[in-house]
This record gives structure tokens, C-alpha cells and sequence, in this order.
């Protein structure tokens, strides 16, 4: 079914919260949605690691702490590569993945992890990874959703960045703002007009379209038909 | 021609092939090889819903996007029903797509066509073709156009890196990424170069043509910056 997989990930991060999209609730539906261990996302910017968003786990928080000081792990790599990274066995020796990280890992009780990057066109924003205490394969299943899944949280991390966001990151999500492409070339003009990167550009547009309660997809059609200009805007 | 654009397809196939890449390619040989005036070719998502990935022109990439928002039109019905719905008169299709029929109108075309892109049971996105006089394609032209989309969709399903439904869902969502990459370059380009959208994206293809580049690649630089607009050929 159409968005199927999208309107399930969106009716759970909207369930048991009051308040709003945060990013432990955001960490809870890719463990849940899954059906794996725990899961955790992971901020990072080039080469440099922004930060754990949220985990679920004692566990989750240690894959990421691990991949922050050694450098190297699955997210590391589905960051860099733009693809997600799959082992099924950390623990079989017939592979040495990363040489420092797998065996603490599974010293952890890690025994297969799964790293999927979080990519908005040519920004990269980090990876959500997923983990299981047993060896095994991602079902078809768990790996469409676990995609869907990193698309989402990538959305949801950039809307988190503008303040007080978290209201309309619900009805943002919903409309899928990051699949309508007129968003992407609005940002593409507004960083040339504000000389900063397209991701940069990309929150400018959300802070711009939040104070002033538009939809983003109308903002960027206004940069677009050039009735909107960022370059001497405070917005 | 028909022979050349197969050869041609068939040339892009090297080992790390663009998904995108190989379907703009795909689409401009369309309006160069059919009578038909414009393409565009949507790709179902790992959820399932169709997005646009390839088109030959700013207007027929804008009614796609119509297409799927609205969710009705020629490639939507052809991706659902893995049929391929060939010589519809636009003049004639009130009931079938009130909202989509009427935009294509106003666009200009008069006739619609999708093929399925299709492999026994999967089908994995649709092609659409606009033509802007009525009248029916030719039969050659029928059989020509869902060959091209029969190319492609062997040529992605049977990519060496496509093994499973794993491997070929992070092929599409990688193509509907490189997909966003180049609206953001297109951007860089129309207000750098004070162009308008279709007028940035031709920029773009040109330059990825003339120097053997990959336009995907050539998108990334621009939108990161490490390739700068003036650096573009002209």
C-alpha cells in the first residue's frame, strides 16, 4: 500500500506523547517499529560527531559512545557511504568489520547491528542504528521499514534544529514537505542568497515558514517564483 | 535510432551505473526516438507511493508531481494495474482523471501514454509519454517505448549490486535522494546564474555531457559548493 509503512512510523510518534515529537519518542518508534533490541540516532556533520540524539537503551547508548571515541562502526560507515550497513553477526569471525568496535560491542551484548543514514538530497545528517541481542537477518519487512524509518527521523532531526519546531513537526511530517522538491530547490536558491550551505538554507526556510505559521511548501513556491527574497531578510 | 538509444542504454550499464542517471537518459531518448513530446518516469518508493525520477522537461516533470499528488493519471493506473495504457485522448478523459486530465490539457498535450516498467510480477515504477497533437503513436512506436522501459527495468533489477528486494529498495531510495540533490543544485544554479528551473537544470546536463560526468555527481559539487556555478559551461 501507498505510504503505508510512512503513515504507520507517523501514527506512532504521534501516540503516547502530550507533548510533542521529541527525540526519545523519535528512538522508540525505530526499536518498536522494527521489532529489534533497541535503536539509537546518531548526529553527525562531515566527519565530525554532532552528538546522540536519543537512545532506548543502556546498550543503544554504548554502540554510539563506542563509534564516537573509536571512530568507526556502522553508522560511521552508512554516513559516509549514503547506504545502510548491514551485520547480521557481529560476533562471526569470519568478518572483522571494525576491528575495535565489534568485539566491544558484543561484549555489550550486541550481536547484530544495522546502521541506515539519514540523507536529505545532498545533506547528510548522521544515521539511525539498530540493534539485536541474537544474530540474524533484517526481514524484507523490518529493512523497508527501517528505511522509511531513517527518511523520517531525517526530517524530523532538521525540523527539531528550528526552535520550538516540535509543534509542527507532526503536521510536517505528514505532509512529507522533504518529498516535495520545490522545498529543495528554495533551498538551494535561499543558500546562495545567504551564502551557506543548502542544509543551513534548509532550516532557514523552516524557521522562516514556522514564525510566520505558513506551510514550507508555500514559502519555497514564493523563493521560487522569486516574490521572496532571503538576502536582506532577518526571517 | 531506435537501435542507437538501445546501445546507448546499454553503454550506461558500466559497474556503478546511476539509477537516475540512466532514466533522464532514458526519457530524452523518448522525445528523440517516439513521436511523442515529452517524458517523464516515476519509481515506487521503498513505502510503496511513486515518485518522480526522470523527466525530459520542467512541464512534463510538474505535471507528474501534479500526477502523484493528486493521485490520479496514466502512470498512476499503469503502476497499479502493471498494464500499459496507450493513445488516451486528453479531450476525452473527464471521468477517468477529472483533475489530472485537466492540467495536462493546460500544459498543452492533447494525448498520454505510460508503460509499465515491469519484470514478470514486479513492476517497479511507470514511463509516461505526452504528446502535444492528437492522433494515435504508431504501433512501432508502442512496442519501440515499452522496449525502452523494459531496458531500464532489467538494467535496474539486474544490477550486480540488486540480489533482493533489500538491495533494490536501497537503490530507489538512493535514486529518489539523488533526485532531491539535484533540485537543490538546480537552485544554486537558477539564482547564481539568474535562470529559471528548467533553464538550471539544462545547465547542469550540459556540463555533466560535455565533460563525462555523472549529472548526480555533478548536483552533489553544486549543491555542496565545491564546484562553483561560473565554473559550469555555459
Amino acid at each position: 500500500m501507498s505510504g503505508e509503512r510512512r503513515l504507520r512510523i507517523i501514527g506512532r510518534l504521534a501516540d503516547g506523547t502530550g507533548g510533542g515529537v521529541g527525540g526519545t519518542r523519535l528512538c522508540d518508534v525505530c526499536r518498536d517499529i522494527t521489532r529489534l533490541t533497541g535503536a539509537g540516532v546518531m548526529l553527525m556533520s562531515g566527519d565530525l560527531p554532532l552528538g546522540s540524539l536519543c537512545t532506548t537503551d543502556a546498550v543503544s547508548a554504548v554502540i554510539e559512545d563506542l563509534q564516537y571515541t573509536l571512530g568507526e562502526g556502522p553508522c560511521v560507515d552508512a554516513h559516509h557511504l549514503g547506504r545502510p550497513v548491514l551485520e547480521p553477526d557481529l560476533a562471526d569471525p569470519a568478518v572483522l568489520r571494525w576491528p575495535a568496535f565489534s568485539g566491544m560491542a558484543v561484549g555489550s551484548g550486541v550481536r547484530a547491528i544495522f546502521g541506515f543514514p539519514m540523507v536529505v538530497g545532498g545533506v547528510r545528517l548522521g544515521a539511525v542504528n539498530f540493534y539485536a541481542d541474537r544474530p540474524g537477518r533484517l526481514t524484507d519487512d523490518q529493512h523497508a521499514d527501517a528505511l522509511v524509518m531513517a527518511d523520517v527521523a531525517a526530517e524530523a532531526v532538521l525540523a527539531m534544529q528550528v526552535d520550538g519546531s516540535e509543534e509542527v513537526l507532526a503536521d510536517e511530517l505528514e505532509r512529507g514537505s522533504n518529498f516535495q522538491y520545490v522545498v529543495h530547490q528554495a533551498a538551494g536558491m535561499v543558500s546562495v542568497q545567504l551564502d551557506m550551505s543548502v542544509g543551513q538554507a534548509l532550516l532557514r526556510l523552516r524557521a522562516y515558514a514556522f514564525a510566520r505559521q505558513r506551510p514550507l511548501a508555500e514559502v519555497a513556491v514564493d523563493v521560487v517564483a522569486r516574490i521572496l527574497r532571503f538576502a536582506d531578510e532577518d526571517g | 535510432m531506435l537501435a542507437r538509444t538501445l546501445v546507448a542504454l546499454a553503454d550506461n550499464l558500466v559497474a556503478d551505473f546511476d539509477v537516475v542517471e540512466l532514466l533522464t537518459l532514458l526519457t530524452d531518448r523518448c522525445v528523440d526516438v517516439l513521436d511523442v513530446t515529452a517524458a517523464g518516469l516515476m519509481l515506487a518508493s521503498p513505502d510503496g507511493d511513486l515518485r518522480v525520477v526522470a523527466s525530459s522537461s520542467e512541464t512534463a516533470r510538474v505535471l507528474e508531481l501534479f500526477e502523484v499528488q493528486a493521485n490520479e493519471g496514466p502512470c498512476v493506473d499503469c503502476f497499479r494495474s502493471g498494464e500499459a495504457i496507450v493513445n488516451v485522448d486528453l479531450e476525452q478523459v473527464d471521468g477517468r482523471w477529472p483533475l489530472f486530465g485537466a492540467k495536462a490539457l493546460e500544459a498543452g498535450f492533447h494525448s498520454v501514454h505510460a508503460m509499465p516498467m515491469r519484470l514478470r510480477k514486479q513492476t517497479i515504477g511507470a514511463l509516461n509519454l505526452y504528446r502535444v497533437h492528437q492522433g494515435r503513436m504508431t504501433d512501432t512506436d508502442v512496442v519501440a517505448a515499452q522496449a525502452l522501459a523494459d531496458v531500464a527495468t532489467i538494467a535496474i533489477l539486474q544490477h550486480r549490486t540488486v540480489r533482493d528486494a533489500q538491495l533494490l529498495n536501497e537503490q530507489l531510495s538512493q535514486a529518489l535522494n539523488t533526485r532531491i540533490v539535484i533540485e537543490q543544485a538546480k537552485g544554486v544554479v537558477a539564482e547564481r546564474a539568474d535562470l529559471d528551473m528548467e533553464a538550471a537544470f539544462a545547465r547542469l546536463r550540459r556540463h555533466a555531457r560535455n565533460n563525462n560526468l555523472r549529472l548526480a555527481d555533478v548536483a552533489q559539487s553544486i549543491s555542496t559548493k565545491t564546484l562553483l556555478v561560473t565554473s559550469l559551461d555555459p
